[in-house]
């Protein structure tokens, strides 16, 4: 490929392919893409900036050498690089001692930054629909279920320290992440057919406007 | 779906499985179950499409402008051992190459001819019904792994360095795949699985290949191993045909 190739006109599929060739620049266009989603969640779980850009430099070192290892029928890329940098971040998170004191004061304040967290005018379309849509299921939860599940999806927190921290019965902090993951699956199963709809009804009328 | 009745299923943990909050016992009850249970492993995939959409909520925010920079320093120091037009190289071996500061010069032969001796000893343990998680020479260990219902013939078993830095698959009974498909053994570890080797089978059904983990071998509860694309896939999609228990905590 030239180097005066236009990469950013390359789906992220396609970067990822070039990027298992070795093209450089395919690399920097994803990071372009991709770099604030990684670093936001990565800085969300470590609380430390530095740190997390560490961990958004090794997801991205990742996928130059395991860009071949992608499967796209598994995960979209935005999702693939989440994932790699969640248990990252969580892995570096759990190497830290006496966590449980210093991520309470924590995550009071990154529960609420959430809440009211902003829409990011740099990021994909795609990427800003599914904050969108995480938030959306998100604050559809009873408070005390949502945070049991932020508390153990960034902060990193078994069900047991997580009822520790909440100086609540272990019973308790149980029902309430499972019923949130259940509903937030629930939620995101609704959007995405709702949103299917959506896309067959808009491909019909473009189908019916071309006769 | 089968009858996922609770009493003989995980479905009230997978949920928690998915993000990883599972405290030990209920992880290491997971973990075995999903060995055998295809019903649940499907549900679990539910859970964790809605733990990948979860990373998306995380606050926005931006790190230094010159992180991209760093970045590229980083890939020109890794290019040395990758240039253009070649597959993608396998992360970095170990800090502590156990199978080269055994045999230093000998190299991927002299890996498999470990395997092959560690292989006939171990058969002979199975023979006297000792085996299950042996001890071989020099200290590693070795794990046997048990064939599923869809290749019931397949054996196979890990070999895993004292220091859990270096392993080893041998399997034997695993029938050779088209060009399509290759078989990849996977590690379970918090509710995830990390890929440890993608690999093929020859002509006699037996294959072998070094395990590449990101942690220590020792950090992981059991392994999987399934039938996926050529290359291997970022998680399992394919039938499972062996599987073990790693005895690690």
């Amino acid at each position: 490929m030239k180097s005066s190739e236009d990469y950013t006109k390359f789906g992220d599929e396609k970067l990822i392919s070039l990027i298992a060739q070795a093209h450089e620049q395919a690399l920097t266009q994803l990071y372009d893409r991709y770099h604030r989603l990684v670093f936001s969640l990565a800085l969300a779980i470590v609380n430390d900036r530095e740190t997390a850009e560490e961990v958004t430099l090794d997801v991205f070192m990742r996928v130059w050498q395991k860009a071949g290892t992608y499967r796209a029928e598994q995960a979209k890329v935005s999702t693939w690089l989440t994932h790699i940098a969640r248990h990252h971040a969580i892995d570096i998170l759990r190497r830290r001692a006496a966590r449980l004191d210093q991520s309470a004061i924590h995550w009071e304040d990154a529960i609420s930054k959430l809440e009211s967290s902003y829409p990011d005018p740099q990021e994909s379309a795609e990427v800003s629909l599914r904050r969108e849509h995480i938030h959306a299921a998100l604050n559809q939860l009873p408070a005390e279920q949502r945070q049991a599940l932020l508390l153990a999806y960034f902060g990193g927190y078994t069900q047991s320290q997580i009822a520790e921290l909440l100086a609540q019965p272990l019973g308790t902090i149980k029902t309430r992440l499972r019923l949130a993951m259940q509903k937030v699956r629930e939620f995101l199963n609704k959007e995405n057919r709702s949103e299917n709809k959506s896309i067959a009804a808009e491909s019909a009328y473009s189908t019916k406007k071309e006769e | 779906m089968a009858d996922l009745s609770h009493e003989t299923h995980v479905l009230d943990l997978l949920p928690a499985y998915a993000i990883g909050s599972l405290d030990a016992d209920e992880l290491n009850r997971v973990e075995q179950h999903l060995l055998s249970c295809w019903d649940c492993r499907n549900e679990l995939r539910a859970f964790q499409t809605v733990a990948d959409q979860l990373g998306f909520a995380a606050p926005v925010a931006a790190p230094s402008p010159d992180l991209r920079d760093r970045l590229m320093q980083r890939v020109h120091s890794v290019n040395t051992v990758r240039s253009k037009g070649q597959e993608p190289v396998a992360t970095p071996a170990p800090a502590r190459p156990f199978w080269e500061r055994l045999l230093p010069a000998w190299g991927l032969a002299s890996l498999f001819l470990i395997i092959g001796l560690a292989a006939s000893t171990l058969i002979l343990w199975q023979r006297v019904g000792r085996l299950e998680f042996a001890t071989a020479p020099g200290g590693m260990r070795a794990v046997p792994l048990s064939a599923t219902g869809s290749v019931p013939s397949a054996t196979g078993f890990v070999l895993i360095s004292v220091d859990g830095d270096n392993g080893a698959l041998v399997v034997d009974g695993l029938p050779p795949l088209g060009e399509s498909q290759q078989y990849q053994l996977w590690l379970l570890r918090d509710g995830q699985r990390t890929s440890g080797a993608v690999f093929s089978t020859d002509e006699k059904s037996y294959g072998g290949t070094r395990i590449r983990a990101p942690r220590s071998l020792l950090d992981y509860f059991a392994v999987d191993i399934t039938i996926e694309p050529t290359g291997g896939s970022p998680q399992p999609t394919g039938t499972r045909v062996l599987g073990g228990a790693l005895p690690n905590p």
